[in-house]
């Protein structure tokens, strides 16, 4: 039986072999210790090292929000724009110089309310762009208010009686908005989202990465990693990724199943 | 040659071809060697709904405004016309169709509206094209063949310009449209012979090149193109629409993309986006979509990426008055914006300088690493001058951007503190000089910080950028004579013809005056404002909108106390209009 | 209909006299003025020394347009009627436009009389009404140096005169129906000739005048039973007839000129007929206009009431 630290060295071994330190910036990430933001920033490190894609061709675009201050964590070129603005920021760089590989990256906040408005348009208009929508169902950054995916009453110090209004599907309205690549994913399982991005990536079109993660500051109710990994489980081994109508259903039927759900070359009007 | 200035109007129904006959009247007087200026208008209120009316100056000298009265005016719709009534001058003519398919009743009458001494030309429009053409839709071009006879323009040019405009659309239809304008033009000859008045000789053609009839917005369109614009990103708003109709046909043909975006939000972003990126894109919008736009411009301004912004002003507050004229937006340009967000701002006076600041935008922003906005209005850009073809010098459309030098790799100080102010700014895909680019205020490296010292010293350098701009921004120009000034008027924007021609005017009339025009608004040109201002007796400010927004920015230099001359009407101020108030300036001081 | 609108046919002296008249009894009145002519009220009397440059165009002028807004008068210039509808009270005008009225006021000019057997020669004969006649006479005589008159009404003389000052020479056919509908004995006709020769006419003597020929641009050939002569230009003078043809088919009794009774009313209710446009008997057209013009509306302004 291997000790915890030989566990451990074999770990830092890994991720040394993997060189996601060399996408990783000096600049030490502000999110708090246990943040579920690590895991999907190690996650998209190790996709764009196994793609192989120069750093210096590669743009991550943000809008604000904890998830914001990724770029700044990252070797690539990055574009910290306005809150809810990444969107149609990225989708000029894209046009702009279809050479590069953009990731949007934003929070719920960011992505379903005051960004929501350009979600849609960039899935119809199929920009080959990446969008990481990190759902906390929190806003973390502001010290915790109800997001737009938060679940009917939750209480915070902005809801102290518990919110009224119902959570969007970030999923099951990329799906809805004709998204030619749509993947749900769990900020605790990074390889998956490595393996889902890669995809998505290589995908010429644009891809939705809706990523479960959690605030472990202000959300002590909802999105914990304990629930969380009572939920999350990986699609069925049935799911044919090619079939919008077997996405919905799944996507309807079931909240927590991750995994890719649809991709499409042909996007349908 | 006698000095010629006529004021004519086209006016009738969506569908009437009104606005064809404008722009071919335009086209041809063009030709003949006049000067033109025109202004065509659809008003969008119920009431006049439908209504077009295309309003063209036409003369011997040079033409720099609309005017007040109409000298002509060519109904091809009497219910329409009526509202043009009150505007027609002494003496004016008017012409419509005297055989209407109905009997017309008094109340309803174009003929029973005018003053005497109106010249009515009554001419069986509908009935002489449907026998030249066998179809009633070239009836405005029969009137224009009337309009021709009365007033002596050769047919030659109407030809010209008629198989110029339908020729591409084939055979039939240009010899429909000629067979048209034929038939008014001997009808006139034959029934006006005891009134006509062949005002319109031509000019000799004037030498040099070759002139073409451009409106602000065309100019502007073609700017963008001729700039090597790539990306354009718009949402559709009057009055700058035409601008992404224009771009969208012709961009492709250039290897450039337009995409129509969700909302001017998304517009602005992806401009920022695509300069980010090292690529030439701009959008066009009116006050309300440049309201929305503007948390993302100071984005531009804190990030340090340039953008072309474009914003035809229209009336306002709010939707406003979204086909009437304003200049309005000047203090959302120049200030509009969460914090100290300086950027540079500039307004073309005419359609030749609609050309060329739309160009020199570009070569701004990527200089000065920020947006730049260039301010227009529905006035100016729509309204057709006549001008030598417009050509983009080597200069305008040279790559502006300034490069990180090699010694800099790996050690890349995106927002380093220059003496100028400009930092060298590097491109994604260019190896070895990555950064992030933020709203966050941030150092050097570009990283967030939000020390005291920090955020004073890169405010400090961001203005630092932007006064030293001034040097590459279009300076004041001055039309005084030499020595004090009785009145001296300071104009901007679309408002700066009828100044010019009221201060040409007034110093015909002997008075001392002078103007002074201002299209660098952010920055100032503040010295020569100064100068300016210090040898004039009174300051007058004639601004289209109520809060006299130029008056206030030059209140900030605390020279003297100015006259403001504030028109909220919607409508552009008349040469006349300004010469009125300067006279009333002089009499007031001589008493 | 609702509102008093009185139409007024002409814009000569009775048809302004009559729309004065009108404003005066009847302030709350509707006025319309519809003429012919683009130009406002003239003197025609002063067309002649006009032409002899005398006068000033303006001093043509009786007064300002202003002056008929100031007193609510509607002057609708240059705008013919081309029918009038007397049963539904409406006239129609050349542009297919109807105007209602309460009352009509048929006050059109004369127009200039040419006899039937020189109906034929019309396009070579110029002719002196209005003041576009005087600006074509004016620019034609710039060019000719000889003028043949024929006719001999009152504005002949006048303009013979005129062209007299003008230095051109001048012949003079004078036709003993040019004081039509008066005939000229014989004795008035050798007065007047006797008076023309005194100043320096040429006056020919002839029975009838058989042929006019245009010989060139600047010349025209008359022919006579007696004579054979070229003139730069022909000017016809044989006093006006009223302008009312267009009346012709409306059942109004039209016999050179409107029928009407001592209050100038026609047969039709609410329309009178003032100036050279009613039948005259023996008087001469200027005295008619003013005066009764004046008393017919006073009658019929009280009457309205």
């Amino acid at each position: 039986m291997k000790t915890a630290g030989w566990v451990l060295a074999e770990k830092v071994q890994r991720i040394a072999e993997s060189k996601t330190f060399e996408v990783r910036s000096d600049e030490l990430p502000t999110w708090c210790p246990g943040c579920g933001y690590f895991g999907i920033h190690h996650g998209l490190n190790m996709c764009i090292r196994r793609l192989g894609v120069p750093l210096h061709m590669v743009v991550t675009v943000s809008g604000i929000g904890c998830a914001g201050r990724y770029p700044f964590f990252s070797e690539t070129y990055g574009l910290h724009t306005l809150h809810g603005r990444a969107l149609p920021v990225a989708t000029g760089v894209k046009l702009a110089h279809p050479d590069l590989t953009v990731y949007a990256v934003g929070g719920d906040g960011d992505g379903l309310a005051i960004g929501g408005g350009h979600f849609a348009h960039v899935a119809r208009r199929n920009v080959d762009i990446n969008f990481l929508l990190f759902d906390n169902s929190i806003y973390g950054l502001t010290k915790g208010q109800p997001s737009p995916s938060s679940p009917v009453g939750t209480k915070t110090k902005a809801s102290p009686m518990g919110t009224v209004d119902k959570p969007l599907n970030a999923t099951l309205l990329a799906l809805t908005y004709g998204a030619s690549f749509v993947a749900r994913l769990f900020a605790g399982d990074p390889n998956t989202i490595t393996e889902s991005l890669m995809e998505g990536t290589r995908h010429r079109g644009f891809s939705f990465f809706h990523i479960y993660t959690t605030c472990v500051t202000f959300d002590k109710q909802f999105k914990t990693w304990d629930n969380l990994k009572k939920w999350v489980h990986p699609l069925p081994d049935d799911h044919d990724p090619t079939d919008r109508r077997q996405a919905f259903d799944q996507v309807l039927e079931d909240d927590f199943s991750v995994g890719v759900l649809f991709k499409t070359e042909n996007p349908e009007s | 040659m006698s000095k010629v200035d006529v004021t004519v109007e086209v006016c009738g129904m969506a569908g009437d071809g009104t606005i064809a006959a404008g722009g071919l009247l335009n086209e041809a007087m063009s030709e003949g060697g006049f000067s033109v200026l025109g202004f065509d208008s659809y008003p969008a209120e119920i009431r006049g709904f439908g209504r077009c009316v295309t309003r063209s100056r036409i003369g011997t000298n040079e033409i720099l405004a609309l005017d007040e009265w109409t000298h002509v005016l060519i109904s091809l719709d009497d219910a329409q016309s009526r509202s043009r009534i009150p505007g027609l001058a002494e003496n004016s003519s008017v012409f419509f169709d005297n055989n209407p398919p109905v009997y017309v009743r008094e109340r309803d009458s174009l003929a029973a509206r005018v003053e005497p001494g109106t010249a009515l030309y009554g001419m069986p429009l509908a009935d002489l094209a449907a026998r030249a053409a066998g179809t009633e839709r070239g009836r405005n071009m029969t009137a224009l063949g009337g309009f021709a006879a009365v007033f002596g323009v050769p047919e030659e040019l109407f030809h010209k310009v008629i198989t110029r405009k339908f020729q591409p659309k084939g055979a039939k239809i240009l010899e429909a449209n000629l067979h048209s304008f034929q038939a008014g033009y001997e009808y006139a000859l034959e029934h006006f012979s005891d009134r006509i008045r062949p005002i319109f000789r031509p000019p000799a053609k004037p030498e040099g090149r070759e002139k073409v009839m451009l409106s602000g917005n065309l100019a502007i369109g073609r700017a963008a193109i001729d700039a090597g614009l790539k990306l354009y990103f718009g949402y559709p708003i009057t009055p700058a629409t035409p601008i992404m109709e224009y771009l969208a046909a012709k961009l492709p043909e250039t290897g450039g993309r337009l995409v129509q975006m969700e909302d001017e939000i998304a517009s602005i972003g992806a401009v920022l986006g695509s300069f980010y990126a090292g690529k030439r894109a701009m959008t066009a919008t009116s006050g309300p979509g440049f309201a929305l736009m503007t948390e993302l411009i100071t984005h531009g301004v804190m990030a340090e990426i340039p953008a072309v912004i474009l914003n035809a002003q229209r009336g306002g507050p709010a939707t406003g008055l979204p086909t009437k004229t304003e200049q309005s937006d000047l203090h959302a340009a120049v200030f509009g914006g969460p914090g100290d967000s300086c950027r540079i701002v500039i307004a073309p006076t005419n359609v030749a300088e609609c050309y060329h600041y739309t160009l020199k935008s570009f070569q701004l922003a990527e200089k000065y690493q920020t947006p730049v906005i260039v301010l227009t209005d529905f006035y100016l850009d729509n309204r057709v001058e006549n001008l030598s073809v417009p050509r983009a010098g080597s200069e305008e459309t040279a790559d502006w951007n300034i490069y990180p030098d090699e010694s800099s790799k790996g050690d890349y100080k995106r927002y380093a503190l220059t003496e100028s102010g400009i930092s060298p700014r590097s491109i994604p895909g260019a190896d070895g000089f990555s950064f992030s680019a933020t709203g966050l205020e941030h150092v050097e490296k570009g990283t967030p910080s939000y020390s005291p010292e920090n955020h004073m010293q890169m405010s400090e350098k961001r203005h630092r950028k932007i006064r030293n701009a001034l040097a590459d921004l279009p300076a004041p120009m001055e039309s005084s004579p030499e020595g004090d000034l009785e009145v001296g008027v300071i104009g901007w924007g679309s408002t700066v013809g009828s100044v010019l021609e009221a201060v040409h005017s007034a110093r015909e009339r002997g008075h001392r005056v002078g103007a002074l025009k201002i299209t660098s608004l952010f920055p100032f040109h503040e010295g020569v404002i100064r100068d300016f201002m210090a040898k004039c007796r009174e300051i007058l400010i004639p601004e289209l909108n109520f809060e006299g927004q130029l008056a206030n920015l030059i209140g900030y230099l605390h020279t003297k106390d100015v006259v403001r001359f504030n028109r909220a009407t919607g409508v552009p101020i008349a040469p006349s209009t300004i010469l009125r108030e300067i006279e009333a300036l002089i009499q007031a001081g001589g008493r | 209909m609702t509102e008093d609108h009185f139409v007024i046919i002409g814009n000569g002296p009775a048809a302004n006299s009559a729309a004065l008249t009108l404003r005066e009894c009847a302030p709350d009145t509707r006025v319309t003025m519809i003429s012919r002519e683009l130009v406002r009220q003239y003197k025609p009397k002063l067309l002649p020394d006009f032409v002899a440059g005398k006068l000033s165009e303006e001093e043509l002028y009786v007064r300002p347009l202003a002056f008929y807004k100031e007193h609510g008068i509607k002057l609708r210039l240059g705008q013919e009627v081309v029918d009038v509808d007397f049963a539904a009270r409406r006239v129609t005008l050349a542009h297919k436009e109807v105007v209602g009225y309460s009352g009509l006021i048929i006050a059109v000019g004369g127009k200039p009389y040419i006899p039937a057997p020189l109906q034929v020669f019309e396009d070579f004969m110029m002719t002196l009404k209005t003041i576009s006649d005087a600006h074509a006479w004016i620019e034609r005589l710039s060019r000719t140096e000889s003028v043949l008159m024929i006719g001999g009404d009152l504005t002949s003389l006048a303009f013979t005169r005129a062209l007299l000052s003008l230095g051109k020479n001048v012949y003079f056919i004078l036709d003993e129906d040019s004081f039509w509908p008066l005939r000229l004995t014989r004795e008035i006709r050798d007065q007047v000739a006797q008076r023309l020769v005194s100043r320096g006419v040429n006056v020919v003597e002839c029975r009838r005048l058989k042929r006019l020929a245009r010989v060139s641009e600047k010349s025209v050939e008359v022919v006579t039973d007696t004579d054979r002569l070229k003139v730069g230009v022909v000017g016809a003078f044989f006093g006006l007839v009223p302008d009312v043809k267009f009346l012709a088919h409306t059942g109004i009794h039209v016999e050179r000129g409107v029928l009407v009774d001592e209050h100038l009313k026609t047969r039709f209710d609410g329309v009178y007929a003032v100036g050279i446009a009613l039948r005259f008997t023996i008087r001469s057209f200027g005295i008619i206009g003013f005066p009764s013009g004046t008393v017919t509306l006073k009658t019929s302004g009280r009457s309205q009431r």
